[in-house]
């Protein structure tokens, strides 16, 4: 029996190699793993008019450079000579891109066909493709083909069979003229000795050395003068000579492909909406308004869960009386109403804007916007002495700061991580978001949105001089290049995902919230529980002697010790609220719902009676402000190292928050 | 490819449409040229994903956890997906 001819499947992933080899191997397949390595080594044999033939399938790989195992693999299974013949694939649909594997083919000496795989999907998008015309640039077989249209595999035996018995392989002379431009490939070229790799020809090799590639270069020193291997490594400096080479490729594939194939070519340009957001002048106000009234909007959705917090809020005064009625001691009376109801009707509140924020931001980001935004603000970024893709933790610290700290992992520079994180924790977080809006709520009512447009600029501002701040020590004015994006097309959202996802996010805040409300709630209550109202307690006494102090940040001691709280976590900061500002003394709220007087007071009234509207806005922003919350200090020292810049960055938090506080308590004084 | 470096020297962002438009090519020219300076490590995709949890200790600690399941001290993995792509330019 004759040797079996061996077909080498070369291609770049998703070229459809896999398919064309299951459907010519079937059962006659083996699948293991080349030999030291972790790549999947599948083997096969199929016969095809009475001849049998034995196909190898190479891992697949960008290019032929010696970049990764795949590649290696790749060229060291040509250079065996293992292979009597290589099978090319490329995509039919994207030619310009698929043709690269067989630009960086051209001087290997392996007799080969290219097939175009893919053609329905060219056809579809009205590409039409003349293999002939191609066929000829290219002195190799080239087939139209579609590897899952297994009956229609004729075409390719032809083609098989016509490059076995031609022997031919690329034709090299373009690409090759295109290469003499190149400073030092002549010289590199003739200076190469014949057969150093077999299977590769000296124009190969040269373009490779060009492109520095590893191991054509460590076969080469010995060959090479000092002189030229300098030149080498000058090419090898940022890529310039793999530039050099890439750029001739493509022109290759290009001409390759001029007069071949026929598209309807559709123009560059921006869409309408692309046309404003990616707007020099107009962009960021574009942005910023979609932000603005997305929160907005998102204010919809909160509005009937504020409701039902009410009505749990109300329930207090019916359990109380069923609890009085059933002999209840106050105590428990007042764990079961001012802690559970209480905070369970706080927890509701929240949950509306939760879910509405979760909401509108998640639609804003599956729909496209999202990305845009990073876009306008990389500039922004510059200014700040940050990268552009500072801006991918900032975003994500809407949702948690802590995931604004892992996400500052992508900053490579120490100095930009920490500023990074600094500045990240000016942004309002999950928590914030569900705290701040109903509380706006509860002490602006319609005013509400207006409270949040002030803290998103006072955000931006903090940003901005944080930024002043740290930035000195931290970051040094360097050169920067723009980033590439490619933006996702704008798409409708789809709602059962996002539903699914903003109800998940909803119900998992609830349940984190919940916890810690009540804990602190808990806590905070028994140590302003006294048998006889709120008088005695060690909690007020401190209380009030602190009072002086923190009225100057316009803070009474409750919301004060508030702030405090939400430095562990800003739910904490709704748990001592909802504590301290209950209708404490039992023995009056009780008789006056037993007598019928009305249901026990309201949460939002007593609120509302004890705390001025200007000492509400300094709360507000003092809260929003402070230090995003315990977890997130730890993030931020396991991100940073820097037990001293942790503490500083702390610091200071805690710092322009009492200074902020101050600053709207005295606006707030002004305005009403 | 010298050109698209170049023009990204003055560190302002560009979409791969609005460098095709500069450089008057198309746009899946500029999207195989990506590619290919990715591939010599002449830029850098920007990876937001929770891939690079090498070292993080969060991992099965306690943490703030979202709940969205994985490593509590690593990014969501729930979001940002539809944020495209970005590329860096590797500083030597």
């Amino acid at each position: 029996m004759s040797k079996l001819t061996t077909i080498a499947l070369l291609g770049q992933p998703n070229s459809g190699k896999s398919t064309l080899f299951n459907a010519l191997t079937g059962l006659h397949q083996h699948v293991g793993n080349w030999p030291g390595k972790t790549v999947e080594k599948k083997e096969g044999t199929f016969t095809h008019d009475g001849k049998e033939y034995a196909l190898a399938d190479l891992p697949g790989s960008y290019s032929l450079s010696a970049n990764s195992d795949e590649e290696v693999i790749t060229r060291d299974f040509i250079s065996s000579g293992k292979a009597d013949v290589v099978c090319i694939l490329a995509d039919s649909s994207q030619l310009e891109r698929s043709l690269f594997m067989t630009a960086d083919y051209v001087g290997i000496t392996v007799p080969c066909f290219l097939v175009l795989n893919m053609s329905d999907v060219a056809k579809e998008q009205g590409k039409k493709i003349d293999a002939k015309a191609l066929e000829k640039k290219l002195g190799v077989p080239v087939i139209l083909f579609s590897a899952t249209d297994t009956k229609s595999y004729e075409p390719f035996y032809t083609a098989l069979e016509k490059a076995i018995s031609s022997g031919k392989t690329i034709d090299a002379s373009a690409l090759e003229e295109a290469y003499h431009k190149i400073d030092g490939y002549q010289e590199i070229k003739s200076l190469i000795p014949d057969n150093l790799i077999p299977g590769y020809s000296s124009t190969w090799l040269a373009a490779k050395a060009i492109e520095n590639d590893p191991v054509v270069t460590a076969k080469l020193t010995n060959n090479l003068p000092d002189e030229v291997m300098g030149k080498l490594k000058s090419l090898a400096v940022s890529g310039k000579g793999a530039i050099a080479t890439g750029e001739c490729k493509f022109a290759w594939i290009d001409s390759v492909l001029d007069g071949a194939v026929s598209s309807s070519k559709t123009s560059v340009s921006l869409g309408k909406l692309d046309r404003i957001y990616t707007h020099k002048f107009w962009g960021k106000p574009a942005v910023v308004l979609t932000v603005l009234l997305g929160l907005i909007a998102s204010f919809i959705p909160a509005l009937p869960l504020m409701g039902v917090g009410m009505g749990v809020d109300a329930l207090k005064g019916v359990v109380a009386t069923a609890l009085a009625n059933a002999g209840c001691p106050a105590f428990v009376m007042g764990l079961i109403c001012d802690v559970g109801i209480q905070s369970l009707s706080y927890v509701i509140k929240m949950l509306g804007f939760v879910f509405g924020v979760t909401l509108v931001f998640g639609m804003l980001e599956e729909v496209g916007v999202m990305a845009r935004i990073s876009y306008v603000f990389d500039n922004t970024m510059g200014k700040l002495g940050l990268q552009g893709k500072s801006v991918m933790p900032f975003l994500v610290s809407f949702g948690c700061t802590m995931g604004g700290a892992a996400g500052a992992r992508v900053i490579d520079n120490w100095g930009q991580k920490v500023l990074t994180i600094a500045l990240a924790w000016a942004v309002p977080c999950g928590a914030a978001w569900a705290i701040i809006p109903m509380l706006s709520t509860v002490f602006f009512g319609a005013g509400a949105p207006l409270i949040i447009v002030a803290l998103l600029l006072v955000m931006l501002l903090h940003m901005w001089v944080t930024a002043k701040v740290f930035g000195a020590g931290l970051v040094k004015s360097k050169d920067r290049y723009g980033m590439i994006m490619e933006l996702p097309p704008y798409h409708k959202p789809k709602w059962g995902a996002l539903l699914r996802y903003v109800f998940g996010r909803t119900k998992d805040t609830f349940l984190r919230v919940i916890k810690v409300v009540l804990l602190v709630c808990v806590i905070f209550w028994l140590l302003s529980y006294s048998g006889n109202g709120n008088g005695s307690s060690i909690l007020y006494r401190i209380g009030v002697a602190i009072e002086p102090v923190t009225k100057l940040v316009g803070l009474p001691w409750q919301l004060f010790l508030a702030f405090i709280a939400s430095s562990v976590g800003k739910e904490g900061a709704v748990g001592v609220i909802s504590a301290l500002y209950t209708g404490s003394d039992y023995g009056a709220a009780f008789s006056r719902a037993m007598s019928g007087g009305g249901a026990a007071a309201n949460l939002n009234e007593i609120l509302l009676a004890n705390v001025g509207r200007p000492e509400a806005l300094a709360f507000i922003f003092a809260i929003t402000f402070n230090l995003p919350c315990v977890v997130a200090l730890a993030a931020t020292y396991q991100e940073i190292h820097s037990a001293k810049w942790t503490a500083k960055i702390a610091l200071y938090y805690t710092v322009t928050a009492l200074i902020l506080a101050c600053i709207a308590y005295h606006v707030g004084m002004l305005i009403w | 490819m010298d050109k698209l470096l170049k023009l990204l020297e003055d560190g302002h962002a560009r979409t791969i449409v609005q460098l095709a438009m500069e450089l008057n090519t198309s746009s899946e020219d500029v999207r195989r040229k990506v590619e290919y300076l990715e591939m010599i490590g002449v830029i850098r995709r920007i990876s937001m994903t929770a891939s690079s949890c090498k070292g993080c200790s969060g991992c099965g600690g306690e943490g703030h956890g979202d709940g969205k399941g994985g490593c509590s001290g690593c990014m969501p993995s729930g979001d940002l997906l539809h944020m495209g792509d970005m590329w860096e330019v590797v500083k030597r």
